[in-house]
């Protein structure tokens, strides 16, 4: 059957590819190839070592700092380990009860701390995981295939897996998508369908923060608590945003994350520089050039607000677009209602 | 003082109940005011998909589980859509049980081709976007009005512009070149026969008109699938079968001025009455007003019949869209004063080719359309292109053949009752569309609908149906 059908193959046919060209064909009605018909492919292809993918926040990898921090640190752990069996070894003497009893608690600290451990890597490799996916979302965005992003979007289901909110989003994903669809059709679902919810969860973290801030500020008698407000719920709406996105950062993780954050406020395109923030803030409001106080309060409430849509941005496993990158307009208005609720 | 006034509340609670009332009415008033409407012409070339485009389009609104690319859909608003009565009860309403029934027949079939004019309305029922509007009116409708056609029809609307003799002239030179000449050789030879300023004869008349129908026939029924056959009521003549008003047929203009009750004279009337009559009848009623506009394209079948078929379907494709009135211009406006602002030009059956083609698909229909694209957006309407399909009938499998990794379909082709895998053949994403040493590049496949289509009640499985109606309806449904 398919001689007769290649009977009309050109042998060199200009402007054709000839190299791939293929005439029409019957194949015989064999099971297809794993192929492009579902979204179910298997290949997982960003495993963890994604870190090594471009990364557009952690700076050039240099081990010196790393290095003595790790090397202070395992002093410290090799000393620790002394002082307690030296201490394990006194109680033991003393009476076989209370030594039973330093021993249980040693064990608890151990093992409360190589949990804290296990979780910080665990946050950390999740964040790295959506590093990862933007990468590769921008990169299927980039190549304008077909084919590629039904892989794409079982990792991001898979990555969501453990979240009984955003099942049923997942779900309507799978069902969704099609073997017609292209890889930038697909990651426009994904990001419709899966991340928007989140985004507007998200945004009403931010919204929430920021007003928080500003009223706390605005009220709080002094600067020294003026500080530790802005970064007790700054620390708080970073670690709400992550944890939405499914980054799950542990402590160390949410510090890090805002570290990375405020280092990048420029490069998630929210920082318009401070002075802009004055600006915003002041220019909108009579009241708040009254009070200074006021004004205070707003700019912290802008600033809780840059960080936490920056958050959003470096948390997103799929970048923001032009149409839906979150904007400080709303939080901008609501927090010009903040002096008349303070007064 | 609350004594002499013991139902004060009350009172006040009353006239609250009582205004809210007041007010829900002028609410709901107002809101059948501001009910939308929306006329979406659905043009198409006959077999170009608008019968089986109707028909998914409404299917789809009313289960709305396919349609994540509408925002209406994506943005959890849109709460139904249902079928109403149509205003304008000039025409016969669209039968889209039917159709739906024969495509979800076991086993199924596609709707016949069409052969009078149909219409039904639909109104879609969403939560408007903005808080603003929302306080106005929590609900909001759009009535969408579509009709449905033989696309033969379609053909006739060139004409309106025309006379007798612009006409005439404009078909004798077509029959000019193959594969006309050969089509027509019959009606040529009875052209040759007579003399269009001697007196008429009807048995002659009769013959001439009947030849000519048999041309326009074989020019439908021919290999190449010519597209430019005038007039339509001649194949589809509806309500009309059977009517002095087709016998008719272009002739050469005479020398001298036709005398009174010469051949010419005689045709020349019976073709303003069919122009006034028949078609501006047709187009003032149903194409009036048209406020959004999908052109469908049946591409693939075009390249499957040659280099003809396709130059012959452009051609009357930029025949039929130079009459509408797109922003400001187009004559059709001066019989009707509708005015399209978005036109989307669509590759119909985009499912006869594997999902990584579609972005062929669409250049293709981009370099095809690309004139009457550009007067389009001269006129200040926003156009777009789109490969779809509104019935999808393959799905799209990677199959290995001679070591080559090959994007396939697999699908049920017509007449067949087994699903089997092709190679469809691939579109270039070049203009040399017809190499010289390949007999035949493109065996395009029909297909049967997929049996149990539809079963899942989420409406019919469809390729960019979503992204059609967003870019056709989706800033009326804000
Ligand atoms: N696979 C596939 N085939 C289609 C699709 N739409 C139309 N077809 C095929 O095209 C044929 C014609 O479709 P219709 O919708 O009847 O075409 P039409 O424009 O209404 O034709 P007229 O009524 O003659 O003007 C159908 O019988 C199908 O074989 C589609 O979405 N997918
Ligand atoms: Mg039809």
């Amino acid at each position: 059957m398919s001689d007769r059908d290649r009977q009309g193959a050109p042998r060199q046919a200009p402007g054709w590819q000839p190299s791939n060209w293929q005439a029409p064909l019957e194949l015989e009605p064999v099971r297809p190839g794993p192929g492009a018909n579902e979204a179910t492919p298997q290949t997982e292809p960003t495993g963890d070592d994604a870190g090594k993918f471009a990364n557009l926040s952690l700076s050039h990898w240099n081990w010196t700092v790393p290095g003595f921090i790790g090397g202070v640190l395992a002093l410290i752990l090799v000393a620790l380990a002394f002082d307690a069996s030296d201490l394990l070894s006194r109680a033991f003497a003393s009476s076989y009860a209370f030594g039973a009893a330093v021993a249980g608690l040693v064990a608890l600290v151990v093992i409360a701390a190589l949990k804290l451990a296990v979780d910080e890597v665990i946050s950390v490799r999740r964040l790295r995981r959506i590093d990862a996916l933007r990468d590769e979302a921008n990169q299927l965005l980039a190549a304008d295939g077909h084919g590629a992003a039904g892989a794409f979007a079982t990792t991001v289901s898979r990555f969501y897996r453990d979240r009984t909110d955003i099942a049923p989003t997942i779900e309507t994903l799978n069902a969704s998508i099609n073997d017609a669809h292209n890889d930038r059709e697909i990651i426009t679902l994904i990001d419709r369908q899966v991340l928007a919810p989140i985004d507007q969860s998200a945004y009403n973290s931010v919204l929430r923060a920021s007003r928080d801030t500003a009223i706390a500020t605005a009220l709080s008698p002094s600067a020294a608590l003026d500080v530790v407000i802005v970064l007790w719920r700054n620390l708080k709406l970073v670690r709400e945003v992550a944890t939405l996105y499914g980054a799950k950062p542990g402590r160390f993780g949410s510090w890090r994350l805002m570290r990375r954050m405020l280092g990048n406020l420029a490069v998630a395109g929210v920082a318009e520089g401070l002075s802009h923030v004055a600006v915003d803030a002041l220019g909108g409001s009579i009241a708040a050039a009254i009070s200074t106080k006021l004004g205070q309060g707003m700019v912290n409430g802008l600033l809780t607000a840059r960080v936490g849509v920056a958050t959003m941005v470096l948390c997103r496993p799929v970048a923001f677009t032009a149409e839906n990158r979150p904007g400080l307009r709303r939080i901008r208005t609501e927090l010009l209602n903040v002096p008349k609720e303070v007064l | 003082m609350s004594t002499k006034f013991p139902d004060w509340n009350n009172l006040a609670g009353f006239g609250e109940k009582v205004l809210d009332q007041a007010l829900g009415h002028v609410g709901t008033l107002a809101g059948r005011m501001l009910e939308g409407n929306v006329r979406l012409g659905v043009t198409g070339l006959r077999r170009a998909g608008k019968t089986v485009f109707v028909t998914s389009l409404i299917d789809n609104l009313i289960r709305g589980g396919r349609l994540p690319f509408m925002d209406v859909v994506a943005g959890n608003r849109f709460l139904a859509a249902r079928l109403r009565s149509s205003p304008d009860r000039s025409a016969p309403r669209f039968a889209y049980e039917k159709y739906l029934a024969n495509l979800t027949a076991a086993p199924p079939h596609w709707p016949a081709a069409t052969s009078g004019v149909a219409q039904l309305r639909m109104a879609l029922r969403y939560v408007p976007g903005s808080s603003m509007r929302r306080s106005i009116q929590p609900i909001s409708t759009l009535n969408v009005d579509v009709i449905d056609y033989p696309g033969e029809w379609l053909m006739d609307l060139p004409m309106l512009n025309q006379s007798f003799a612009d006409w005439s002239a404009l078909t004798l030179e077509l029959l000019e070149h193959e594969p006309r000449r050969q089509i027509g050789a019959r009606w040529l030879h009875w052209l040759s026969t007579i003399a269009p300023d001697k007196r008429a004869d009807e048995t002659a008349t009769k013959e001439g008109a009947s030849l000519y129908t048999d041309y326009l026939h074989a020019c439908r029924r021919s290999q190449a699938n010519l597209s430019l056959v005038q007039p339509g009521r001649f194949l589809e003549p509806g309500e009309l079968a059977g009517s002095p008003v087709l016998t008719f047929c272009p002739l050469p203009l005479p020398e001298a001025t036709a005398r009174p009750g010469s051949l010419w004279e005689v045709m020349s009337e019976r073709f303003d009455d069919y122009k006034h009559n028949v078609v501006r009848k047709f187009f003032v009623e149903h194409f009036s007003r048209l406020d959004r506009q999908i052109v469908l394209v049946d591409v693939l079948g075009m390249l499957n019949a040659g280099p003809a078929a396709l130059h012959d379907m452009r051609m009357a494709l930029t025949a039929c869209l130079e009459a509408f009135r797109h922003g400001r211009g187009g004559w059709l406006s001066k019989l009707t004063g509708g005015q399209i602002d978005k036109v989307l030009f669509a590759a119909t059956k985009a499912d006869h080719i594997a999902a990584s083609q579609h972005g062929n698909l669409k250049n293709l229909l981009d370099m095809l359309v690309s004139e009457a694209r550009n007067a389009i957006r001269f006129e200040g309407a926003t156009v777009d292109t789109m490969a779809l399909a509104a019935v999808k009938c393959t799905e799209t499998v990677t199959t290995e053949h001679q070591g080559r990794k090959l994007a396939c379909i697999q699908g049920t082709p017509l007449g067949r009752q087994k699903p089997t895998v092709l190679f469809p053949g691939s579109i270039p994403d070049g203009p040399d569309l017809f190499p010289e040493d390949v007999a035949q590049p493109y065996r395009f496949m029909d297909f049967e609908p997929p049996a149990g289509v539809g079963r899942d009640g989420r409406g019919l499985p469809n390729i960019r149906l979503d992204q059609a109606l967003n870019f056709l309806l989706g800033d009326r449904l804000v």
